[in-house]
């Protein structure tokens, strides 16, 4: 009767076949998604930027800079600094002028070998104004580089090409931490020929040869045999882009991808049912709610102490957290030198908060905003556990959700009260969590969302900056570290654990402290699968 | 017929560009800086201001209209501020995939909303008219969210029978096509229904019976084509939806198609991206409803537009 009904109404049949047209159409594509557990298969939330150095502004985009490009230097899994295209450096007394020796026999994906002319070239093109990269303080300290990216200069006076096989950098001023800046993807060496798609036709040097890249699909990549390092143990790597978190974990069920992160919610039942799959990693990356110390109340350190000892964060962590973080007693990450075990996290304490409260002029409280982004769940949790506690103590919160957008440009120009937020590491060193996030040059879109200025502190920063011995440089770190959180300019939370699974099939994978940490050369498929 | 064609045609010109003046002062309305989304967390304030000139971002609103509105005409949508890629790439490589969507999805709703809703009419109470009316009650209620990840858990994870998400073949598409084709199998079967009641006591169905026509023919031949209208309707409006994109089934389906790429361009305040795409998929909405219109005189004669 069906058929019938259909022969009848013929109009019907024109838009039927129109529609079967359609989808034999799509039968015939390439099926992308399909990776299967055959091969290595990561994914990212979202599409990156480009596959071009110059524009790695966000972490899809430099994860996948990490597998097809080297810089000089380079981090592993677990953050620390190893040798990369330079097999050695040298930095002369003050720590201002640095020579990197490049590794003899490197060659790009397309047959050229490796100069240090490149180096120079792939820096001036990130600088060029014309790029339009928007992420070059990595090379600002170099001198000269300023002016270039300005347009005022035709070179960069502080690069200097010795020969083929060195390069020297001339810093405005002492950088101890430069090395680390020059392990950042946007400080990637790229091939000599560059044509005007570079982003989506990327030739590097790194462990990983570019093969195909389907918008929002999938990226493929293949083994570059004559890697430096030693070629990837994997064939080919696929990177598919899967925006929704439970999918993810539905995919990785399926054997369909090599790692996944545990979407929150299922944190428990994961820990329940696959214990041995998963992988359990403290990151670089505090949770925290930075106070704007330039409104309101806020002003006033007895505040923002008491808003300290107002909040019961550990059981926040417990409960809304499930757990995947340890508790932040300053900026630092435990794992970073320059962080202090020592320092006791602020107490839960409400009859101190009340107290404090009362002495700064508040004894009735006051009202605040407590900004967050729509788009992220669990902090919104945080925030409302946040509330209800400092409700307690008489202090009147109101939550304001907005997409992320919105929210980074209230934070930025400094009009919001409180915002619940978190910092992901570039380079794995205390410097990173203090300039940018305190030091007063950094004030709004620099990171520093507290609106945090103390002259003490701007210039300790400045001198461990400066500092070569690492631990005289680690102990500066503690003391700033120390003063800054006395000051309370945020209400402490927690630095992340990142807890992932390691599919059965495969071996040789490890969480990644930065986001440039992981290049999959050690991962395979397991013998036997 | 042509003559309607080409008069709605010219109609469209007005309206797409009133829906790209819209556009336009929405996006430089609403919060956000297209410029820190482009540099990322930790920027510094001279490479911010160095881009906002690049980018003209500080021209005054009209001189950035103009600029805009002169490249339209020229048939340039602009290059995307995150990917630098042309805004019109990024679309015609997306839409085919969406079309594709779309299509399945449609294909489903027609063929089960209007069989169950025609089932249904033919014994108002029965067990089939029960069973399909709460087949469309769920079918409406029930959030695509919710239903996409529970037949991702169903045939993907527990039974294994078809990949959880991703693009490719026929096996790719099954999945997300049953979650975008539930609300529209739902609202066809009972506006299908609704029509037909209205339409089956009617005296011409009496007459075709009179006739002693064979019931298949008077129910599909006399009285389902009468029914059509509201269907028609129906259908346009949900393949308008679709073809713009569906942002949830895509994001939960991993499907590569125009909603997801609207959404992210929205969030990274990539205005170019996002205006052409406003552009872009106006275009599609009003064709659809010129094509809707269409159908209706061809399934209706007495429908005469001119």
């Amino acid at each position: 009767m069906l058929r019938h009904l259909f022969r009848t109404v013929n109009l019907f049949d024109t838009a039927k076949s129109a529609l079967f047209l359609c989808i034999l159409a799509g039968c015939h594509g390439q099926s992308g998604g399909s990776g299967g557990a055959r091969g290595l298969v990561y994914y990212e939330t979202y599409d990156p930027r480009s596959l071009d150095p110059a524009l790695s502004t966000d972490v899809p985009t430099g994860e996948m800079i990490t597998l097809l490009f080297d810089g000089l230097t380079q981090f592993n899994a677990d953050g620390q600094l190893l040798p990369g295209l330079s097999d050695r450096w040298t930095a002369d007394r003050t720590g201002q002028r640095y020579v990197f020796h490049l590794r003899s026999g490197v060659t790009f994906h397309d047959g050229r070998p490796l100069v240090a002319a490149d180096v120079k070239r792939s820096l001036l093109r990130v600088l060029s104004p014309g790029t339009r990269g928007g992420r070059v303080w990595p090379l600002l300290p170099i001198a000269g580089a300023q002016d270039y990216a300005d347009g005022r200069a035709r070179d960069v006076t502080g690069i200097a090409v010795l020969g083929d096989t060195a390069i020297a950098f001339t810093l405005t001023e002492p950088l101890a931490v430069f090395p680390k800046f020059l392990a950042m993807p946007v400080a990637s060496v790229v091939s000599p020929a560059v044509p005007a798609d570079f982003g989506q036709h990327p030739v590097g040097t790194g462990p990983w040869r570019f093969v195909a890249w389907e918008h929002d699909d999938y990226l493929r990549f293949a083994r570059n045999p004559s890697y430096w390092g030693g070629a990837p143990l994997g064939e080919s790597l696929t990177v598919r882009i899967i925006p929704e978190a439970l999918t993810r974990a539905a995919e990785f069920l399926a054997g369909r991808i090599s790692v996944v992160e545990i979407p929150f919610g299922e944190t428990k039942k994961w820990e329940q049912e696959h214990p041995d799959w998963l992988k359990r990693k403290p990151a670089l990356r505090p949770i925290y709610v930075p106070l704007n110390n330039r409104r309101g109340a806020l002003r006033d350190p007895r505040v923002r102490q008491a808003i300290n000892h107002a909040v019961n964060v550990p059981e926040i962590l417990r409960t809304v957290w499930n757990g995947r973080g340890d508790l932040a007693a300053g900026s630092i990450p435990p794992t970073l030198g320059g962080s202090d075990p020592s320092r006791r996290p602020y107490s839960y304490d409400t009859t101190e908060a009340r107290r404090l409260l009362r002495v700064a002029g508040y004894p009735n409280g006051f009202s605040l905003q407590l900004w967050r982004s729509g788009t992220n769940v669990e902090m919104g949790r945080v925030a409302q556990a946040i509330q209800a506690q400092l409700a307690a103590v008489g202090i009147q919160v109101e939550i304001v959700s907005r997409d992320a957008s919105s929210m980074r440009e209230a934070v930025r120009k400094g009009d919001t009260d409180m915002a619940i937020t978190d910092w992901w590491a570039d380079y794995p060193d205390a410097d990173n969590f203090l300039y940018p996030l305190f030091h007063s040059a950094s004030v709004g879109p620099g990171g520093n969302y507290a609106f945090y200025r103390d002259r003490v502190t701007d210039s300790l920063i400045m001198v461990a900056r400066r500092t070569v011995g690492q631990s005289a440089r680690e102990a500066l770190y503690r003391r700033i570290d120390t003063r800054v959180y006395d000051a309370a300019p945020w209400l402490y939370l927690w630095f992340a654990v990142d807890l992932w699974a390691e599919h059965p099939s495969i071996e040789g994978w490890d969480i990644p402290v930065v986001f440039n940490g992981q290049r999959w050369t050690k991962v395979r498929v397991k013998a036997g699968r | 017929m042509l003559k309607l064609v080409a008069s709605r045609l010219l109609a469209t010109i007005p309206t797409l560009f009133g829906v790209l003046v819209v556009a336009f002062l929405l996006l430089n309305v609403v919060p956000g800086d297209p410029v820190a989304e482009m540099v990322g967390e930790r920027a510094d304030s001279a490479t911010i201001a160095r881009l906002r000139a690049e980018l003209h971002l500080d021209d005054p609103l009209p001189v950035q209209f103009g600029h805009y509105a002169w490249g339209v005409l020229r048939g340039d949508l602009g290059h995307s501020y995150i990917t630098q890629r042309p805004v019109l790439g990024d679309l015609a490589e997306r839409f085919p995939k969406t079309l594709q969507l779309a299509g399945a999805a449609m294909l489903l709703a027609v063929t089960c909303g209007i069989t169950l809703g025609v089932l249904a009419s033919l014994r108002p109470g029965g067990i089939i008219d029960r069973l399909s009316m709460l087949i469309a009650y769920v079918g409406v209620s029930f959030p695509v969210y919710w239903v996409g990840l529970l037949l991702i858990l169903l045939f993907a994870v527990a039974l294994q029978w078809l990949p959880p998400s991703g693009y490719g073949g026929l096996a790719f598409l099954v999945l997300p096509a049953l979650t975008l084709g539930t609300r529209s199998i739902a609202f066809l079967a009972r506006m299908t229904r609704g029509a037909m009641l209205e339409i089956l006591p009617a005296d011409f169905v009496r007459t075709a019976r009179a006739k002693g026509l064979p019931e298949t023919r008077v129910i599909g031949r006399h009285a389902l084509r009468n029914a059509l209208l509201p269907i028609i309707t129906v259908i346009g409006l949900d393949v308008g939806n679709y073809l713009t994109g569906s942002i949830l089934t895509e994001t939960i389906f991993s499907w590569p198609g125009v909603g997801r790429y609207v959404l992210l361009a929205i969030q990274k305040r990539d205005l170019p991206a996002v205006q052409g795409s406003i552009l872009f998929l106006s275009v599609i909405f009003v064709l659809v409803n010129l094509l809707t219109d269409v159908l209706y005189a061809k399934a209706d004669p007495r429908v005469a537009y001119d």
